[in-house]
């Protein structure tokens, strides 16, 4: 096997799998860091912002185009989805918010599945052959998607660090207590942030659907590999999301060469239980953003 | 006389009082085991139809033996082991069925018959069990199915593609009953046949990137990649990704991947080299005695599994009749009437079989679904048929031998 060999077919996949876990990790961290507690409808959100994309996309946007705009409708989701279940909940223990999310996430994927059946489908026609850039193997598609992802994180690193309504997420993260004494809107916060999750939650489902195939149980089976990423990098921080993301989606693409491949899909638990024993704190601090 | 005689003697009126019962009118019960609720629910109650048709034709017909009611104890199988089991204890230890057709999954056939139905003596006919694991069960020949196993299928496949020339094959299957017993039968008949397999592997299903397991199986140096899994599942998957980044040139699936999804979303212009195989029906007077029946009972004939359905509920009928009702006899009974030679029997025709067996006649149903010439194991041979994409759908390109 050529160095080539193992960069197109190993480690590139790697890379843009890793991507798309590191967009739907970083919302995971968010709702984790500000609100407090491990949302489980995450994954099938992404399905329904794969699917709000698709249905954009059969009355005739280009695909590209249809992601803000699906992000932007999910994120409208996400904020009704939390005015209805989860803030109701908001003084009971948080326990009881997770299993409230587990029950919006098969809500989620049984609206999918009514709306737009269980049959797979996709955003184009017909396949794409990759284009050769030096013997590395890219698509449009993947170019697109490493774009998409470096944008999402840079703006949202900057927004967090310079904007008013970032520091005020950061200081509820820190303590809402007294983010709230410092007269931070918490309401409003919590409102910000299920919109920034929702609008991710949407870009990487869309960023899988373009990759593989649209299907109503597309999110459910990322949710593991996200929340292994989003533990890995360290709960709360964006950065360790990204890094957590890449490591996961690139261990799993390499796993091959060392286990069966029927085992690819219990690498990232691998990873998870490793991160757990060796460094619970994941590998940049985690705890606040 | 002490306690240990005394129980005996007890125990022999017993049953002597059980062996005097009255033979006449005599009702018998028989169960009928399937997914009701769980991932098959959207089949099963057309199954479940197809199977009450043939009871009710029975009763309808003169009735069993003696003038006697078959009885149909329902049960639901759930389409899993644990409720596969329950179920066909409720109904074998508790309304004492000396028969059941069903249940319809794989898992939950292996596990009702093993813990229940074997060790108690009691026939099990299913319908779509198709798991090569079932011809395996240590089944004191208690065990039918009226749907062909997989393994006919893998090992049909292998031998069409030693014919078509194709001798060095990598293999990618599903991780599951299904995946991996259709690889295994084709794997031992192409390895049999002096083909090469340059490349086995086991995947799970819904992982977004197949790649590295695809450049793995390459490496074998096999430009026929061999896919034993879902079309509108992973399998798609697993095409596309191998498709674009050319690491085969042609592309075999089974009766899963002849999928429409595959065409609707790779394009029939990008699969000129994908064939599949599938079961094929074929056109009987049985068939269509079958459809007139079950359209007029307000059932839809083109319903999958309801052909196997109905022939596996008339079959254990007509062994109950041809033993007289008793269970020990039942599995021999059940060959007698399925095979040739005899008078030929179709759906439908209780009056004329009852006769029949009443006159000492050998008969031999000739069912909806096939012929049901039971094998050794309790197996029945499938028709397959070679397919290409042709236009927006499949063509069979040639039958399967």
């Amino acid at each position: 096997m050529t160095l080539l060999d193992f960069i197109n077919f190993y480690l590139v996949p790697g890379i843009v799998l890793g991507s798309i876990y590191a967009v739907g990790a970083i919302g995971i961290t968010l709702v984790f860091g500000i609100l407090r507690f491990a949302h489980f409808a995450h994954g099938d959100m992404a399905t329904l912002g794969a699917f709000i994309a698709l249905a954009l996309v059969t009355a005739g946007m280009d695909p590209w185009t249809a992601l803000p705009l699906a992000m932007a409708i999910t994120a409208g989701v996400a904020i009704g989805i939390d005015r209805t279940f989860y803030d109701y909940l908001k003084a009971r223990p948080k326990i009881v918010t997770v299993m409230a999310s587990l029950g919006v996430a098969l809500m989620l994927r049984s609206v999918v599945q009514m709306l737009w059946g269980v049959d797979p489908t996709t955003y184009v026609t017909g396949i794409v052959r990759p284009t050769d850039y030096f013997g590395i193997l890219l698509r449009p598609r993947e170019l697109y998607t490493l774009t998409a992802v470096v944008l999402i994180v840079v703006g949202l690193e900057l927004f967090l660090r310079r904007s008013k309504w970032g520091k005020a997420m950061r200081a509820m993260s820190d303590n809402p207590d007294l983010a709230r004494l410092s007269g931070v809107d918490n309401r409003k916060v919590t409102m910000l942030t299920w919109a920034i999750v929702g609008a991710l939650t949407a870009a990487s489902g869309f960023m899988l659907g373009i990759n593989t195939e649209v299907e109503s149980m597309m999110g459910w089976h990322l949710l593991l590999p996200m929340f292994a990423a989003a533990i890995l990098g360290g709960v709360g921080r964006v950065q360790g999301a990204v890094l957590g993301g890449l490591i996961v989606g690139i261990a799993e693409e390499l796993s091959v060469f060392i286990l069966p491949a029927q085992y690819k899909a219990a690498t990232a638990f691998a990873l998870l239980l490793l991160i757990l024993l060796v460094r619970p704190r994941g590998l940049l601090n985690g705890k606040v953003l | 006389m002490n306690k240990k005689t005394l129980a005996s003697l007890v125990g022999a009126v017993l049953g002597a009082a059980v062996l005097t019962a009255p033979a006449h009118a005599q009702n018998v019960k028989v169960g009928l085991l399937g997914g009701i609720t769980g991932p098959i629910a959207a089949m099963a109650p057309s199954m479940l139809d197809a199977s009450r048709l043939a009871f009710n034709q029975v009763n309808e017909q003169g009735g069993i033996l003696n003038g006697g009611r078959l009885e149909v104890v329902v049960g639901d199988s759930a389409c899993n082991p644990q409720n596969a089991t329950d179920a066909a204890t409720k109904a074998v230890n508790i309304d004492r069925v000396i028969a059941t057709v069903g249940p319809h999954c794989s898992g939950a056939v292996l596990a009702a018959t093993n813990s229940v139905a074997v060790p108690a003596g009691v026939l099990v006919v299913t319908p779509s069990g198709t798991s090569p694991e079932i011809t395996r069960i240590n089944d004191r020949d208690l065990v039918f199915r009226t749907v062909p196993s997989d393994d006919y299928q893998g090992r049909a496949l292998a031998r069409t593609l030693k014919a078509r020339g194709i001798t060095k094959v990598a293999v990618a299957y599903l991780n599951n009953d299904y995946g991996k017993g259709l690889a295994e039968s084709f794997k031992a008949e192409f390895e049999a046949g002096g083909g090469t397999i340059a490349g086995y592997s086991g995947h799970e299903d819904g992982k977004a990137s197949y790649r590295s397991d695809l450049a793995q199986l390459a490496r074998g140096g096999a430009d026929t990649l061999v896919i034993f899994d879902y079309g509108d599942g992973t399998g798609l998957t697993i095409l596309r990704q191998a498709l674009e980044n050319n690491f085969f040139k042609t592309f075999i699936g089974a009766d899963g991947m002849k999928s429409e999804a595959v065409i609707r979303s790779l394009g029939a212009a990008n699969l000129t080299n994908f064939f599949a195989s599938a079961p094929v029906g074929e056109a009987s007077a049985s068939l269509d005695a079958f459809r007139t029946a079950f359209s007029a009972a307000g059932g839809n004939p083109d319903a999958i599994f309801t052909t196997t359905s109905y022939d596996a509920a008339f079959l254990v009928a007509l062994a109950i009749e041809k033993a007289g009702g008793d269970r020990s006899k039942l599995a021999e009974a059940l060959r007698a009437v399925a095979s040739a030679p005899g008078e030929p029997i179709l759906p439908g025709e209780w009056a004329k079989a009852k006769k029949l067996i009443a006159e000492g006649k050998d008969i031999d149903y000739k069912g909806a679904a096939g012929d049901h010439e039971f094998d050794r194991a309790g197996d029945v041979p499938g028709q397959y048929a070679f397919f290409k994409v042709s236009g927006n759908t499949y063509e069979a390109v040639g039958e399967m031998k």
